[in-house]
């Protein structure tokens, strides 16, 4: 992605940098390029902007027109190069000859379509590598004017048609990227992008201006599919989602809604929205008083973002710099997967300063070109689309939410009785199995015994009436945990074993363990046990509760080595945990 | 613009565009001369000529654009 603006993209410095490149630094990718026009002029600019980037590219040129002959044949360039990603690039203009004498133009498209998966078919029997697929940009001539866009048969019509078919195919090729060269070229107007005298020169697709362009999309679809992308947006609150100070100005004087300025925002914060809803992060870094902040999200009837679609909200006194490392260490992402927007130069500049990895891209004073602003820099190429993405909000919210709360109580346990929490303790049933079988076979840390059973084990388990198996599912106001702790008890004679006890990490130091120490307890007194014997074993990961059995007043036995540690409960001697945690006991 | 001054600040761009701060570059100047000046390079000749001149070149100009004097009568006859 671009870094500041678009004068990253001037031709003739990109080419000045390539020639300075110093060979074998970064990271190497090696990049076959086919296509249907010339790419010579390209490819210095390939080089210079991967190298931005951090990537050392190398680059083998195919020679011009020749995708389906380097495709086809198993002994071509392009396979012994053995590349890491391929790149097909092809221009409208061949194809408009191609139009004028096909025989049949009502399969024109389809039949180009099916050429083209052709080639990737060919490719990805050859090499497992992300292929980068250019679409057409639609010409600019037209022989009924307006009127074509109703006639069936044009050339600008079968050019859509071709790109509209070429997109819905490659979703069914997950290592085929569209680069969308049609929107490039409108982005610029076609009559910039197209440079009739260029072609007949040189053959190539563009304008020298605009082949930075192409480059920089195929940079940033390469990029995405490495990984690398943006995850995160930091916002600033103030002139940056809305119009004037909300500290100063109050819920009725910021400027945000249809009236002047307010657009600008409300058009910024709808472009935002659709970042969240595609599962990019948004989190606020603000220098405001957190309650007075939070009323716009909560009260202002023209706020398009929400609560619910900030997954970490920041505001106080401290510096930007500090605060971004907060969010970072919460949300646990790399700097390099964030971009901050801020309108304020002051704050973009310490941002820069203090937190050097993060993306800091300047914003235009006129608030109505930030969209503009960003889209140009094209922060936000994802290498996948998942209907979970939108969920991820909610997931990092819900931990924020109760780590926040944990800020605000001084004494944990008051906080513990703010949360709420209910847990439900289950004898195995059915419907739970397959994920308590899960739970067993993934949990490592906190897991005193690591027996891996399996489900049908665990199956056996419930059916058995010397066991008492049982699970805990725990909510609390801000959410779900679901079923996160399996305990198996045993008892072969006089002493009641605890065979299994494991818990999922995420509900730690919230009262679990104490609520179901006292659950085994007062299973042992029901059912006329004395003692009750726990065991310790040892692995490479769970250290974590080794002396788990200590705290509840268990004397240790021996060390057995592999076979671990017993530990020995005097049943009389137990007293109850306080926990702050409402039963629903139903085993 | 007198030939001097066009002389000049083609002299400038011919400098950036093939790396050499010391070239020189006379009428009879042919891409024989100049090691990087291929067909390649030529492109982006024209684009920088035409960006510091202001000017734009045809396809038939830039066909017929022999040395640099051919390079300098276009320059001069095209710019304002």
């Amino acid at each position: 992605m671009l870094k500041q603006n678009r004068a990253e993209l001037d031709y003739q410095d990109l080419v000045r940098k390539a020639r300075r490149l110093q060979p074998g630094v970064g990271q190497k990718l090696k990049i076959a390029l086919l296509a249907d026009v010339s790419t010579q002029h390209l490819v210095p600019v390939l080089r210079a902007l991967f190298a931005s980037n951090g990537i050392d590219a190398h680059i083998y040129e195919a020679g011009f027109d020749t995708v389906q002959l380097e495709a086809f044949n198993p002994a071509s360039g392009l396979y012994s190069f053995e590349p890491q990603l391929v790149v097909i690039l092809q221009s409208v203009t061949k194809l408009r000859g191609l139009y004028c004498e096909s025989g049949d133009r009502a399969g024109f498209s389809r039949a180009q379509v099916d050429a083209i998966e052709g080639v990737w078919q060919a490719i990805q029997s050859h090499l497992a590598v992300p292929i980068i697929q250019s679409t057409f940009v639609i010409p600019y001539e037209r022989a009924h004017g307006h009127f074509g866009a109703k006639v069936p048969g044009t050339l600008p019509g079968a050019i859509s048609e071709i790109n509209r078919d070429l997109c819905e195919r490659a979703q069914r090729h997950a290592s085929v990227f569209i680069c969308d060269i049609d929107y490039v070229a409108a982005w610029a107007g076609r009559r910039h992008f197209f440079d009739e005298r260029l072609w007949a020169l040189a053959k190539s697709m563009c304008s020298l201006e605009l082949l930075p362009d192409v480059a920089q999309s195929i940079v940033d679809i390469a990029m995405a599919s490495l990984g690398r992308g943006i995850k995160c947006v930091v916002l600033d609150l103030d002139n940056t989602l809305w119009g004037g100070v909300i500290g100063d100005d109050g819920l009725d004087g910021i400027g945000l809604g249809d009236l002047d300025e307010g657009g600008a925002f409300r058009f910024f914060q709808l472009f935002l929205r659709s970042l969240w809803e595609r599962g990019i992060l948004l989190t606020v870094c603000s220098k405001n008083t957190e309650s007075t902040a939070r009323r716009v999200f909560q009260e202002h009837p023209a706020m398009v973002l929400r609560e619910e679609h900030i997954a970490m909200f920041v505001a106080n006194w401290e510096d930007k710099a500090t605060n971004i490392r907060r969010i970072r260490e919460k949300l646990n992402i790399g700097f390099d997967s964030m971009v901050f927007l801020d309108d304020n130069p002051f704050e973009r500049n310490l941002v820069r300063q203090l937190v050097p990895e993060i993306l800091v891209p300047d914003l235009p004073e006129d608030p109505g070109l930030y969209v503009r602003a960003v889209c140009e820099l094209n922060l936000f190429e994802s290498a996948g689309a998942s209907a979970l993405d939108s969920q991820r909000t909610a997931m990092y919210q819900t931990a924020e939410k109760r780590e926040s709360e944990k800020q605000h109580f001084g004494d944990l346990n008051s906080y513990l009785q703010s949360l709420g929490t209910v847990a439900e303790l289950r004898r195995f049933e059915p419907p739970g199995l397959s994920r308590i079988a899960q739970l067993i076979q993934r949990s490592n840390q906190f897991n005193l015994t690591t027996r891996r059973y399996s489900q049908s084990q665990c199956e056996a388990l419930m059916n058995d009436a010397s066991c008492h198996p049982f699970s805990i599912t725990v909510r609390d106001r801000f959410g779900d945990f679901g079923l996160i702790a399996v305990i198996v008890l045993k008892h072969p004679a006089q002493t009641l074993e605890i065979d299994t006890f494991l818990m999922s990490c995420r509900v730690l130091q919230r009262g679990v363990e104490q609520h179901a120490m006292n659950h085994i307890v007062e299973y042992a007194r029901a059912n006329n046990f004395t003692t009750v014997a726990g065991r310790y074993i040892p692995s490479a990961k769970n250290s974590m509760v080794k002396e788990f059995f200590a705290q509840f007043g268990f004397e240790r036995g021996a060390d057995e080595g592999a076979a671990g540690t017993e530990w020995r409960l005097d049943v009389s001697t137990y007293v109850a945990r306080e926990v702050f945690i409402n039963l629903e006991t139903k085993p | 613009m007198t030939h001097e001054e066009a002389h000049q600040r083609l002299t400038a761009v011919f400098r950036d565009i093939f790396d050499n701060p010391s070239l020189e570059i006379a009428d009879s100047t042919t891409a024989d001369d100049i090691d990087d000046w291929d067909s390649v390079n030529h492109i982006t000749l024209i684009a920088a000529v035409e960006s510091e001149f202001k000017i734009k070149l045809s396809t038939r100009d830039v066909k017929n654009l022999a040395n640099v004097g051919d390079f300098l009568k276009l320059i001069e006859s095209k710019a304002a």
